[in-house]
This record gives structure tokens, sequence and C-alpha cells, in this order.
């Protein structure tokens, strides 16, 4: 999965946002390193909406702190289930870092 | 200032790169890419120039990067475009079964036009298919040739091929890779299961090799075993093998019981070799070479050199006849004649084939003029719904789509239950001329059919459903949306137009149609009151055949045939019973004659061949054959030693003594033996039996007395006719157990009514005159139809006109005038085109009319009438709607 989709679904599993909502909570998110500049922001949401993991809401939600904003999105559980593979997915690649950089073999390990 | 300035600046730059993107994305999301843009700027610009010049420059890069790829990904998104408009396909086409639904009534009619026009087609294709198209089942077809000779002055396209000018060709032809002949026999074949009729051919050791079949089993005859008297053995075909042997893997070597001769089983032939028909055996053709006289009878088949044309080989043929004139034949009366293999056995169906498939075709288009017609008025009265969808966005081309969709579905259905009735059509078809094809044609519905079936399907979708997708156009948008304005959403003059369009084509074609079938059928029936020249009630007819061993000569023959005379007419309900060497419409045995006196026929003046029958005394009687001059064969007249009477029909008597003469009492004789003392007496002129079909002209024939059969007679197979009251099932059973009673061996064949053998020499012209009685029908009763849809329309639309002219005064007669008149002005319109057209066509029907001429105003007059009277019908029951609107309601609304 593109990093930026990683970080649009995690940015939405906390709650419905708006463009510039995730654009501040994904910079957070990756502490200032991953800027979403808006052209790549919206091509990545119309991919992501493709794939039926968001979707575009019809109205603001009634919590929304800025409701000035036109267009509101929230995940799909489509695309909750793709970012819980995707985190498996990262898991285990970590766990095998892990277990290497601490020059422990297993399952994944060195063959011996 | 200056800041917010540059902002502005920014701002406009940003909005002018953006236009690098897609205009869907633009669209959607512009605005909020843009107000990104600038929110983080202002942040950008806080912080001093660098950062925002930065901050420029990684936006611009951001839009730069991005759009070549938001482009490309809608390019790549085929997937999801077809997925789209797969969606959008389900749903038009769950709306379209909901809306048709809605009209069970309407659909029906429309989906029974479509069916029938199907239908017609898919039939008539495997027709033409099996006919026409589908190459024989054997290598490369396209090099085969039908060999044979023919003879002008004989009167005979087809001699048959004399056995040793075949030789002659074989020895001599250079662009043939091989040369055989065939020639159809059949056989009594004895097993312990009781005595069969079989047919099966005689064949020179050649014939699978121009065939390139081989045997299934064992092998097939060599060169040494295919001469005179050479061994008997024996080819089984493929079906006889596995009926009579169930297939067994042990049955060469084995002894078959053939005309009471053991024959040794050598090969067993594969399922393709079934060629030219009902072939369940082969047996050595065994010709000599050497023999001597004109004897031709004999078909041939050739296997041209690959690269070699017909003209080539025809050229070629010619040159190896060359010496066979030179020697025996001077005046060049008999030639070799060569025709591609499917010419020959195609050709006598080929105007048939054409005028079915003409006439399927334009059941077919009046199928389609009628369904697009309807659909067309359906658009029309459709026409605020799609005007709705197209004020809320909908683009034309998405409302084509859907209106396409819904002519698919219906085509699918149609074309579905076409082709089903298509099948059913071909199984009527087929049992209307039976074996009246030749026996390699498959008329079967297979997959080629259904093949063309999917393509009719695909055409009538387009055609009958392009009409009404072409209908939506923005323009009329607003006009139909108009409420209350009831005039204008039933639609513009231009569609009024083309829906009488529609029913003028409607009109004109099934006026082709109707006096094609009209022709056709008047022929059919003509035909079938052709007199035969005997009285075909209560007459049945069969063949026996006896074998040459039991049999050995003439006379045991004859006393054979004499005890079987007697006991029939000893049997209950039979008056009379006779024999003949050709019962009508059966075989030929031509002959030559010379009238006594008569100058001496020089080579090349006409000669025409003369059938010749021997017939015993009664047969005359048992046929109910009538006399015209001087009298029958007297019971025990023409003993072989004494003189010798013979009754002559009135073609020869016209053909022999042409200017009047009396023929009684004078003498003819087998030309070419004068100076023998076989001089046959003419003692009687009959009627002309209809001998080679009802539909053919009659050659000049002779019967001779079969008293006169003497011990070196050869001919063993007799045609038996009993006259009887009883029905004919019961005759044909009492014969059989006679015939047993005489010899268990002997099988009985070709057991018919003189009825059924008469309506069987016209049964293709029935099947073709009854296809087209069927396509007649069905294309009036679409163009009334038509008129009646068109009418019905027209009413409903002017409700308000007539409710008007009704409420100043107008009666309900005048009504009824207005609206049929519309009407019959569609026929007449249609009839002036029609009319032209059916003239053109008919003409092409003409080998089929068996004299009734293609122009015959009868047919012509009662074909216009019928389309008229039922077109006059089906308006009157919209006129007279018309005439009961009521004004007061009618112009309430």
């Amino acid at each position: 999965m593109r990093r930026h989709w990683f970080y649009i679904l995690l940015s939405l599993t906390e709650r419905d946002r708006h463009g510039s909502g995730i654009v501040r909570d994904v910079l957070a998110l990756t502490g200032g390193e991953l800027r979403l500049w808006p052209v790549t922001l919206y091509g990545s949401l119309d991919e992501l909406r493709e794939h039926s993991w968001i979707r575009e809401l019809d109205s603001a939600p009634d919590d929304a702190d800025d409701r000035g904003h036109r267009r509101w999105f929230r995940i799909t559980p489509q695309g909750r289930r793709a970012l819980a593979a995707e985190l498996e997915r990262m898991q285990r690649v970590v766990t095998v870092a892990q277990r290497r950089l601490a020059g422990v073999t297993g399952p994944y390990g060195e063959p011996s | 200032m200056a800041a917010s300035r540059r902002t502005q600046l920014a701002a406009a730059a940003y909005r002018a790169l953006l236009r690098l993107l897609p205009a869907d994305m633009r669209a959607r999301d512009g605005a909020e890419i843009e107000a990104l843009f600038i929110d983080a700027g202002t942040d950008a610009r806080r912080q001093g120039l660098a950062p925002y010049a930065a901050f420029l420059a990684v936006s611009a890069w951001d839009v730069v990067r991005r759009a070549p790829y938001e482009r490309w990904r809608r390019r790549g998104r085929r997937p999801a475009t077809q997925e789209l408009l797969m969606r959008s396909f389900l749903s038009d086409l769950r709306f379209a079964v909901r809306s048709f639904g809605r009209q069970p009534g309407a659909t029906a009619l429309v989906l029974l036009t479509l069916a029938l026009g199907v239908a017609a087609n898919t039939a008539v294709f495997a027709i033409v298919d099996g006919l026409f198209v589908r190459p024989f089942p054997f290598r490369a077809p396209d090099r085969l040739v039908y060999l044979n000779e023919r003879a002008p002055a004989w009167n005979l396209e087809f001699t048959g091929i004399n056995y040793p000018d075949f030789h002659g060709w074989r020895e001599r032809a250079r662009t043939f890779e091989s040369m055989a002949l065939f020639s159809p026999t059949s056989i009594n074949l004895t097993d312990a299961s009781g005595a069969d009729r079989v047919d099966g051919l005689t064949v020179t050791h050649d014939f699978p090799k121009v065939l390139a079949v081989r045997p299934v089993l064992g092998r097939t005859f060599t060169a040494e075993e295919d001469r005179p008297n050479g061994p008997r053995v024996v080819v089984l075909g493929y079906g006889m093998w596995q009926t009579r042997f169930g297939g067994a893997s042990d049955v060469v070597g084995k002894s078959l019981r053939i005309n009471s001769v053991p024959y040794t089983i050598i090969g067993v032939l594969p399922p393709e070799a079934h060629f030219p028909a009902g072939v369940n055996f082969w047996i050595p053709l065994g010709g000599d070479p050497n023999q001597q006289g004109r004897s031709y009878g004999y078909d041939g088949i050739g296997r041209m050199r690959p690269g070699v044309t017909v003209e080539q080989a025809r050229t070629d043929l010619m040159k190896a006849h060359e010496p066979i004139w030179r020697a025996a034949d001077t005046s060049r009366t008999v030639s070799p004649r060569l025709d591609p293999l499917r010419e020959q056995f195609a050709s006598n169906f080929e105007v048939m084939g054409k005028a079915l498939g003409v006439g399927a075709l334009l059941v077919l288009l009046i199928a389609c003029a009628n369904v697009a017609g309807a659909m067309l008025a359906r658009s029309i009265f459709r026409r605020r719904e799609i005007a709705i969808r197209m004020a809320l966005g909908a683009s034309a081309s998405r409302v084509g789509r859907q209106l396409l969709t819904e002519s698919l579905a219906l085509a699918f259905v149609a074309g579905v239950a076409g082709t089903l009735l298509g099948r059913w059509a071909l199984g009527v078809i087929v049992a209307a001329a039976p074996d009246s094809l030749p026996g390699w044609v498959q008329l079967e519905s297979g997959v080629r059919t259904v093949g063309f079936g999917v393509v009719v399907v695909l055409l009538t979708a387009l055609i009958f459903g392009l009409v009404p997708a072409l209908q939506p156009r923005r323009e009329n948008v607003a006009g139909s949306l108009a409420w209350g304005g009831g005039q204008r959403t039933s639609g513009s003059l231009a569609q009024r137009r083309m829906l009488d369009g529609l029913v003028v084509v409607e009109v004109a074609l099934a006026l082709v149609l109707l006096a094609g079938s009209g022709l056709l059928l008047r022929a059919y029936t003509h035909l079938r009151d052709v007199d035969p020249g005997f009285r075909t009630a209560g007459v049945t007819t069969f063949q026996v055949s006896l074998p040459r061993t039991k049999y050995s000569n003439g006379l045991v023959q004859k006393q054979f045939f004499t005890m079987l005379i007697e006991r029939l007419e000893a049997a209950p309900g039979v008056t009379n019973a006779a024999i003949v060497s050709c019962l009508p419409f059966g075989c030929h045995n031509g002959q030559f004659l010379q009238v006594e006196g008569a100058p001496p026929p020089t080579p090349n003046s006409p000669n025409p061949v003369v059938l010749t029958r021997m017939a015993s005394p009664g047969y005359f009687e048992t046929m109910g054959i009538k006399i015209v001059r001087g009298r029958f064969f007297a019971e025990n007249e023409g003993s072989p030693r004494g003189p010798r009477p013979v009754v002559v029909n009135e073609e020869f008597a016209h053909a022999k003594w042409p200017h009047g003469t009396d023929p009684i009492g004078r003498r003819i004789i087998w030309e070419g033996d004068t100076t023998s003392s076989d001089w046959m007496t003419v003692v009687g002129v009959v009627r002309d039996v209809k001998h080679y079909g009802l539909a053919n002209p009659m050659r000049p024939g002779i019967y001779i007395s079969t008293t006169g059969i003497d011990s070196t007679s050869s001919r063993r197979t007799f045609g038996v006719a009993v006259r009887s009251s009883a029905d004919p099932g019961s005759v044909a059973a009492t014969a059989r157990a006679i015939v047993r009673q005489l010899d268990s061996e002997l099988p009985l064949f070709e057991v018919r009514t003189a009825e059924a053998a008469a309506a069987r020499s016209i049964a293709p012209r029935r099947a073709i005159a009854f296809a087209f009685v069927a396509f007649g029908f069905v294309a009036l009763a679409l163009a009334v139809g038509g008129i009646y849809a068109v009418l019905s329309y027209v009413v409903g639309r002017r409700r308000q006109e007539i409710g008007i002219r009704m409420a100043l005064g107008a009666r309900r007669g005048q009504v009824v005038r207005l609206v049929v008149e519309q009407g019959l002005r569609l026929v007449a319109i249609g009839v002036v085109i029609g009319l032209p057209l059916a003239l053109l066509a008919t003409v092409k029907l003409a080998d089929l009319l068996a004299g009734i001429s293609p122009r015959d105003p009868i047919t012509f007059t009662a074909a216009i009438a019928l389309l008229a009277g039922t077109a006059l019908v089906s308006a009157l029951v919209p006129a007279r709607r018309a005439a009961g609107v009521d004004p007061k309601t009618a112009l309430g609304d």
C-alpha cells in the first residue's frame, strides 16, 4: 500500500475529516515528515474512493468543528480491513527485522 | 498590499497550472485544491520569503508531477469504465424488463414477431447451408467433379456413362488424380431374421481413392477384384456394420448372403462414405472394357489434381474422349460432361434455395420494420420520460444506450425463441420433402445454424433498435417537458412520417411475399391436379426382385409373377393385379426404336430415347390407363415365338408418326436390329402417364407384354400394382403374406399407394409452396398489425382534434372514413411500391411455376385484394374507436 494511502486511511480511522484536516493530521502523525500536497491528496482520495476504501459524505458530520468545508470523507469497512491487513504485513516485517537485528533466527530468520 | 497582490498572482498562476489536471478532477476537486494551496501559502509566507518560494516550487511540482499520472490513470481506467458500463447495462436491463413487463401484451406481440422472423431465417439457413455451403465430408472437396455423358440428339442431358468410355478416360486423362464409377443398386439380403431389401453401390476399385476415404476395418477392392465375374466380395457401410453386426471387429472374413449368394466381407467403410445416399455396402462394379453396344448407365466421379480448374479438366476429358469419337461415334452423338460435384447434386434445388432464402429475409425485414415501428411509437410515448432523464443530466448517448439495451434484450429473447422455433420448422420442412434431397445433405440446426441465428438477432437488434435510439435530442427537451401540451408530447411530423414509411415498407414487402406464395401455391395445386394419366385411387404398388440363383431364367421368373398375380387377384377386396418393369415415378429404361419404312436415322437427327416398359396384360386395367386408339394386350397374346404386340403412348405416336398417320398395325423394331425378325406390331395407343413426375414432361414410351418373356430375359425386378377396395395398409399386409408364401426369402420394397407416389413426385414443390404460404401469412399479419398500430397511434394522438370535429358537427361515419382513408392511403402507397418489386421478383420463380405465368393477373389481384381487405378490417377497429370519442371528455383532456 502506498504511503499516502496508508496515512490517509489511518487519519480517517480516528474520525471523518475534510481535505485540510487530513493534511494536518498526517503531518502530525508523521512528525512533519509527510506533507500531502493538494493535488496528490485529492488524487489519492479519488483512488481510495475507487477502491471503495473511503467514501465521501453527503454533508458535514454533526460534530464537525469546521463546517465551512464542503467535502468530508469517511473510511469504509473495506478501508478498515485493507488498513488492518497492511498493518499486519508491516507487523511481520517489523518482527522479522527486530529478530534479525537482535541476531535471533526463527521461522522467518536466516537458514541455519 | 504587495503581499496580497503576490498571493493573488500566485493563486492565478496555480489555477492556470491546475489546467494540466484532467477536466473531471478539476471540476470536482479544483476549488478545494486551490483553497488548500491558499491556506498553506498564507502559513508559508509568514515564515519568510525563502520558505514561501520553496512552498511555491513544491506546490507547482505537486501539480506537474501528479497531472500526467492522473490523466494516465483515467486512460488506464478502462476496467473501471467497463465496469461502470456493465453496471449501467445491468440497470438498463432491469429497467427494460420492468418496462416491458408493464406492457405484457405488446411485448409478447413484438417478441412473437421477431421470433417468427428469426425462425424462418434459421430454418432456411439450415437448408441452404446443408445444400450449398457445407462442404462434402471428404478431403479437398473442391477438387471433386461429377462425370457423365450427354446426347442432345437423344434428348438426354445425362445418358449415364458407358463403361468402355470411362476406361478410355481413365487411361488417357491427365488432369485427374483418380476417377471412378458408381451405380446405385439394391439387393435382397437374407439372414436368420428374414429378408430385407438394402440399398448400396456398385463401384469401381478407385472409388475410395476419389473420395479419399479409408476403411475403418479391413480393406477395399483391388483392381484385380473389379473385373467381370470377379470374386464375390463386399465392403460394409458403417451403418450396416453397426446395426447388423453390432460393430463387431471380427466381421472381416465373414460371409453375407446377397441375392441368395454368399459374399465375403473384406472391410468396413467409415461413416462419411455415405455418398451419394443410403449406402449400406459397396460391391465391385466389375465393368468390361471390351463390352459391346451402346449401354450407358453409370455415374462417374473424379478427383482433379491440385491446381487444375474445372475448365482445364473439361478440356482434358474431351481430349481423352477423341479416340472414342474417331473409333465408334464419328457423328459425336455422345460427349462427356463434367460438373463440380456440388453443382450436380444441388442445382435442382438452387432456385428453391434462393427463393426460400429471399422469402425468409423478406419476412425478417418486415418483422424488423414492424418492431422498429413499435419501438418508435413506444419511444414517442416515452418522450416525457426521456426528456426528464435528459433534463436531469443523462447524455443523449446514455439514453440511446438504454434504448439499445431494450432492443438487445428483446432481440435476445426473440432470438432464443426463434432459434427453437426454427429447429421445429426445419423438422416440418424436412418431413414435407422426404428423401427428395441428396443423402449427404445434413439438414440439422447445429453450431453453424445457431451462429447464424445469433448474427441475425444482433443485426435485427441493430436495425430496429437504432431507429428509436436515434431519437433523443436535447433541443426537444423543453418542448417535451411542457405539461398539458398533449399534441407536442406525441411526436413530431418527422416521426409520424417515419412510422408511415415503415408501414409502407411492410406493405410493399408483404405484397412481394403474398404474390410469390400465391403463385407457388397455384403452381402446386395446378401440379397436384395434373392428371397423372391413370386412376391413382385404390392402387397400391410395390416392388419385388428375384435373385438370379433361384430364378435363373425368365420362364421361372414369369411363372413366379403369374402365380403372384393370380393369388393377389384372389385376395379379398382386390379387383386387379398386374406387373410392370417400371412403375410410374420410378425407374427409367431407355431404348431406341425405329419405325418400319421410315428412312434410317442420320447420326445427328433427333432420336429421342424411348421409355420401354414390360407390362402384364392386366396392367392398363389395374392402373386405369385409358386407351386412345386400338386395344390393350390380349391375355396370352405375344408368346415368345408368336407376333409381338406393342402398346405405345401418345407422345411416341406423335414423335414417330407426326403427320397423323394411324399407328395401329404399324411395325417398330429396336434400332440397329432391322435385319432380325423381332418386329413389334402396334396394337394400341394409350394416354401418357406422367412417369417422370407430375411436374415433368413425358417422353415417348412403349409397353411390351410380359407374355413375351423367354428364358433369356434378364429383367428380374418388377413393380407390382394392385387395385383394391380394401384400405392400403391391409393391401400391403395381404401382399406381404402372399409373397412370403411363395418365397420366404423375398422382401417387398417401395410399398406405397399410387397417390402417395404421385404426391412424392412433387413433394419439394409442396414444401416450398407451403413455406411461402407461411411466409406470406406472417408477412400479411405483420403488415396489417403495423397498419393497426399506426392508426391506433394516430387516433390516440388526434383525440382532441376528433373531439373538436365532432363538437363542430362531424358525423361518426365521417370520422370513421377519415381514419380508414389514412390506413388505405398507406396500403395504396405500399402497393404502388411493392407491385413492381413483386413483378421483378416473381419472374425469378418462373422455373417453379409449372406453366403459371409469373405475372398471373389473378394471383396479383388476389394478393392486393387480400392485403387491402385485411388492412381495411384492421383499420376499422381504431376508426370505430375514434368515432366513439366523446367530444366532452376529449376536449377536457
